[in-house]
């Protein structure tokens, strides 16, 4: 289905990310929008209040983003494609909706401009910490899409592309900007509405006492109603079998039939393959790869192409989608490289995910930055330099195993 | 006899008697799926979140009538009840005023602060009034018939209404209740009621040794949110502006 041209300020513009968030958002069709004020993402929301009337959407500043979220997961029930948009403290009190969202399999999305941290942090500066708590941030077990744009034409296709998933999978979608991408000015291009594929709604169409809320189609995702429409609805965050009535035996996960609750990974981790999205460049003789996502992609280019001057054969894997996280993709390519180099702004994150993923097949290499900025290039440079001398992990291993073979085989000749 | 029943007894008359098919109710912590009136939509979310969330699903579709219960003497949550009213978002707010987790002690036996007597309640009328409510109320839960008539009389307003419900709570509280069975302590609420319509609500305090005053306390006039919404846009924008809604 392409966008309602209504939706669609067509045109050519040099915006920051913020405001091509919000061209994006109203391009998706997106008529809800709850948010409290936040830095860096302030000026997201502001657009979208702009051009709300012009959509005919609406726009309200809820008391906070406990009351936001819920707010948008309501509107989303109600029939309308809803999202939220913060930065980092208001996202750390936006968890409980998200898994509130995520257990009734509701479509909405949250573009998360992100800031350093921890607690109030770095208001206005840089980071990308935010990528284990959109992963992990709620309680109990629920699978959830994040995004990770780098330039502010990337906000404004990004946010479309999350609509998109969210609606596909019932599931809350987060599109992970940054203060870099969100402040940075640049040329965006909003192209026809012709040009933009807009996913809509999974309504159920059949007969109203034959719809049961959470019965999945063969993709694991159930088919929605809007609110008031007479099917009788029982919506509750509670463990809810099909019907969505709540689950509070001891033996509903055993009972896959009944249970929604092992859907609710299995819909996202069995379509990994359609959701997944991934940049590579020079994959094919490299020895080192380069693995980043979001601003830091960007950054990185140069790190990579001063490295390929001096005639290391580097590869660069970007990450669209950060979650699902690309295992597979990242396994296989373990087994060919000699090491991974991992530039993230934090200490830590997505770094530890390629580590599981290598098996120790091959070193990765994180790159630390404490937010605030970006990366210098030269440091990812010197790491890729680092990883270049390293010998495989993998093969040290295997050396040491041959000698302690030979070894042991001498001593037992004697 | 159970407390909810009493009040969902109240709700279903109610619920007949407007004859709208765009009814929604929403709760927070937990309601029996019995419990619930016909050909409704049901929505139970995180504790506390309720407002917020009817707030989105009335907003998202103005043509929906939304019934919110809550209760825990508004206490978790207590924020978006205030800003609710402030906007006057038409939402009915049915508070259930147990005055401490009774609805979970009948999960699980436990309570989680058991000297709570020393504590204040609040005075949820006077904070509903002030906070811009345009209809406010409390019964007892026995008080079915005269409850049924608000309900209907509240879901009719334009705006945010707030209906409190005394129903027994934990036996200790404020010392008024000398009884733990549910339904003495719904006696003795009722017998020790004294209905005072249009009584000022800085006087509805709950005390022990006073009378619990029900009644009607407030019901007045003011601009729907989504109304004042159009009409400020519509002033900024002029004939550009397609109203909400």
């Amino acid at each position: 289905m392409n966008a309602n041209p209504k939706d669609v300020f067509s045109g050519t513009y040099f915006i920051d990310g913020d405001v091509a968030a919000a061209y994006g958002a109203a391009a998706a069709g997106c008529k809800f929008l709850a948010g409290y004020p936040i830095t860096p993402s302030t000026e997201a929301a502001e657009a979208f209040a702009k051009l709300a009337p012009r959509v005919g959407a609406l726009f309200i500043q809820m008391e906070d983003e406990l009351a936001s979220i819920a707010a948008v997961v309501g509107a989303s029930w109600s029939g309308k494609k809803s999202m939220t948009i913060t930065s980092g403290p208001g996202f750390s009190l936006m968890m409980e909706g998200i898994g509130f969202g995520a257990a009734i399999e509701t479509p909405f999305v949250i573009i998360n401009i992100q800031r350093g941290g921890p607690s109030t942090g770095l208001p206005t500066l840089t980071s990308q910490s935010d990528f284990m708590q959109a992963r992990w941030g709620s309680h109990g077990d629920y699978e959830i899409i994040a995004l990770a744009p780098d330039s502010p034409q990337e906000n404004f296709d990004f946010v479309i592309k999350a609509f998109n998933l969210a609606e596909k999978y019932r599931v809350p979608v987060m599109v992970m900007s940054d203060e870099c991408v969100g402040h940075m000015t640049e040329k965006v291009v909003v192209p026809d509405a012709s040009e933009i594929e807009v996913e809509p709604r999974r309504i159920y169409k059949g007969p109203k006492d034959q719809y049961v809320p959470f019965r999945p189609d063969k993709d694991l995702v159930p088919k929605m109603v809007k609110a008031g429409n007479g099917y009788q609805l029982y919506i509750t965050g509670l463990t809810h079998d099909e019907k969505g009535y709540p689950l509070l035996k001891k033996d509903f996960r055993t009972n896959p039939r009944n249970s929604t609750a092992k859907r609710l990974v299995d819909k996202i981790r069995k379509n990994k393959d359609k959701i997944i999205e991934t940049q590579e460049e020079n994959l094919e003789d490299a020895e080192i790869v380069v693995i980043s996502y979001g601003i830091t992609s960007r950054v990185a280019i140069r790190g990579i192409e001063k490295a390929r001057k001096y005639g290391i054969k580097v590869g660069s894997l970007r990450l669209i989608t950060v979650w699902p996280f690309p295992d597979q993709m990242i396994s296989e390519l373990s087994k060919k490289v000699k090491g991974f180099v991992v530039p993230e702004i934090n200490y830590g994150q997505i770094a530890y995910e390629v580590e599981r993923c290598a098996h120790g097949n091959a070193n990765v290499i994180l790159v630390p930055h404490g937010g605030g900025s970006v990366h210098n290039p030269d440091d990812i440079f010197e790491a890729i330099k680092k990883a270049a001398k390293e010998k495989k992990k993998y093969d040290t291993l295997f050396e040491f195993e041959t000698k302690l073979a030979r070894l042991v085989s001498k001593e037992y000749k004697k | 006899m159970n407390k909810s029943n009493l009040i969902m007894t109240a709700f279903n008359n109610a619920v007949k008697e407007i004859q709208y098919d765009k009814i929604c109710m929403v709760s927070d912590i937990y309601w029996d799926p019995l419990l619930i009136p016909n050909g409704i939509d049901f929505f139970h979310t995180p504790r506390g979140r309720a407002i917020p969330f009817s707030a989105g699903l009335k907003l998202g579709n103005p043509k929906l009538k939304v019934a919110v219960f809550i209760g825990d003497l508004a206490t978790i949550g207590g924020n978006h009840l205030m800003h609710a009213a402030r906007r006057n978002i038409e939402i009915l707010v049915i508070c259930i005023n147990n005055f401490i987790y009774k609805e979970i002690g009948n999960f699980s036996p436990e309570k989680f602060s058991s000297y709570s007597k020393s504590e204040r309640p609040f005075n949820i009328p006077h904070l509903a009034k002030s906070c811009g409510s345009i209809y406010v109320a409390r019964w007892t839960a026995l008080h079915t018939k005269e409850l049924t008539n608000t309900i209907v009389e509240a879901f009719n307003k334009s705006g945010l209404s707030v209906i409190e419900v005394m129903s027994p709570g934990a036996n200790y509280f404020a010392g008024i209740e000398n009884s733990t069975k549910e339904s003495e302590i719904l006696k003795y609420y009722y017998e020790n009621s004294e209905i005072k319509n249009n009584e000022e609500t800085n006087n509805l305090d709950i005390k022990s040794g006073k009378k619990i005053i029900v009644g009607k306390f407030v019901d007045r006039k003011r601009m729907k949110f989504i109304d004042s919404y159009n009409a400020q846009l519509s002033r900024i924008l002029g004939d550009k502006f397609k109203r909400y809604g």
